[in-house]
């Protein structure tokens, strides 16, 4: 471990650049609303055959992109959750715990999870309507009437909703489907989730299927997002609704530039010392400071046809919830 | 809910670590130890049947048809285009570019 952890310290201290190129993006990088074209632009300028894309702070053909980011994942697949504790000190709990309340997923609700690989997004989608099964007890019989006329529902009102809940969690990697799965047979959350593995710009799900899509931290890795906004389009029904959870810009200056140096000195040695590899958290942290700003994402929702597109941002824009309806 | 949090993120990084605990022999391979423990890691996995009220959403990626389950080969088949999607370990990979195309003679060639 000390050899492959001395290049990351040689990093460190002979490019203290890192930090401070890290600072000037961070501040050039106004969310303007063309930023993402002119970056496709910048790439046709380049004179390539093929379109190149970013992969962290590198420039790479948009086929290789999805390439690296399977391997990145397939990397740290083991270790994603206690990473996620480690690097967020638990806080990305309150935020996917913030993105459920904000969903208020009802009983026999249908959640798309795409991206969701080790099913954090998909448990919590299952204890939330489970926890609201007693708010059905007192529910009126016209409502129970409208679900037993659903043609999918054929059970009693009292215990059909609850039931047809489902979560189908859908990720272009294996292993962390495969994580997930064990994760729900140890808390016994198995029934309610369906595992598929699919790309998030050719979804294998039919048009008008779900009443909830969400994606959480998953966006940024996509190579194509406006392709995968328009597959999330058309399989939610009309109503439906879009939630995107994904790292953002933050917005105050002295915030900004602690979440930088905590970005690219600790977390990259996080990775090193938790999962053996620092590269690869290296690309998480420099595929964040890539994504489109949160006014930026919000016009890219709007160009690929949702409604009533917001967001509200988390622990000062370190974190930022895009909702849009499909109407 | 702010107890259960705090309780949430304390019982589950038990749960966590007991992962880490396992996770280094599971990705060592040279190790006969970690190559029992792999076999042990496969047969559980390979226990997973396929759910098939997956088949109630499943479509294919490229064409949005309807895909048949054929139970012998283990795999969703798209007819129309002569693609199938392989199922591991009980998870449909429904990634275009990891199908197989299926040689019938009755059927066309797949056009994509």
């Amino acid at each position: 471990m000390a050899a492959s952890v001395r290049p990351l310290l040689e990093r460190m201290i002979f490019r203290p650049s890192a930090g401070a190129v890290s600072v000037s993006v961070a501040d050039g990088w106004r969310p303007s609303p063309r930023c993402y074209a002119t970056a496709s632009c910048r790439s046709f300028s380049g004179g390539a055959a093929e379109k190149s894309t970013h992969f962290g702070f590198e420039t790479v053909p948009e086929s290789e992109k999805a390439k690296k980011v399977y391997t990145v994942f397939e990397n740290v697949a083991h270790k994603y959750d206690v990473m996620n504790d480690a690097m967020s000190l638990g806080i990305h709990r309150l935020w996917k715990d913030a993105l459920l309340r904000a969903a208020h997923p009802q009983p026999g609700a249908r959640l798309l999870d795409v991206a969701g690989g080790t099913g954090d997004i998909a448990f919590r989608f299952l204890e939330y309507v489970g926890s609201q099964k007693g708010r059905w007890a007192g529910r009126s019989s016209w409502w129970q009437d409208i679900c037993q006329k659903d043609p999918g529902n054929r059970e009693e009102g009292e215990e059909g909703p609850t039931r047809d809940s489902r979560v189908v969690v859908c990720d272009i990697n294996k292993e962390m489907l495969k994580v997930g799965r064990r994760k729900a047979r140890r808390t016994g959350l198995a029934d309610g989730v369906l595992w598929v593995a699919g790309d998030a710009e050719e979804l294998p799900f039919d048009d008008a299927q779900f009443d909830i899509y969400t994606i959480a931290f998953g966006l940024r890795n996509v190579t194509h997002v406006e392709l995968a906004l328009r597959e999330a389009l058309r399989v939610l029904k009309p109503g439906g609704r879009f939630m995107c959870l994904e790292f953002s810009r933050v917005t105050d200056p002295v915030l900004a530039r602690l979440y930088d140096a905590y970005s690219f000195q600790v977390i990259p040695l996080l990775g090193e010392v938790i999962a053996g590899d620092w590269k690869s958290y290296r690309y998480l942290v420099e595929s964040i400071r890539r994504f489109p700003a949160q006014e930026a994402l919000k016009e890219l929702l709007e160009d690929a046809g949702f409604c009533r597109v917001g967001y509200r941002n988390m622990s000062g824009g370190v974190v930022s919830l895009h909702s849009g309806f499909k109407l | 809910m702010l107890r259960n949090v705090l309780a949430r993120f304390f019982t589950e990084s038990f749960f966590v670590h007991r992962t880490v605990k396992y996770s280094p022999s599971i990705q060592a391979s040279s190790s006969p130890f970690a190559s029992v423990r792999n076999f042990t890691d496969v047969k559980d996995e390979s226990q997973q049947e396929f759910d098939t009220s997956l088949l109630e959403f499943l479509v294919c990626p490229l064409s949005k048809k309807p895909l048949r389950f054929e139970v012998a080969t283990n795999e969703l088949i798209n007819d129309e285009l002569g693609i199938a999607y392989p199922i591991i370990d009980g998870i449909p990979n429904m990634i275009p570019q990891e199908a197989r195309l299926v040689q019938k003679d009755s059927d066309s060639p797949a056009q994509e």
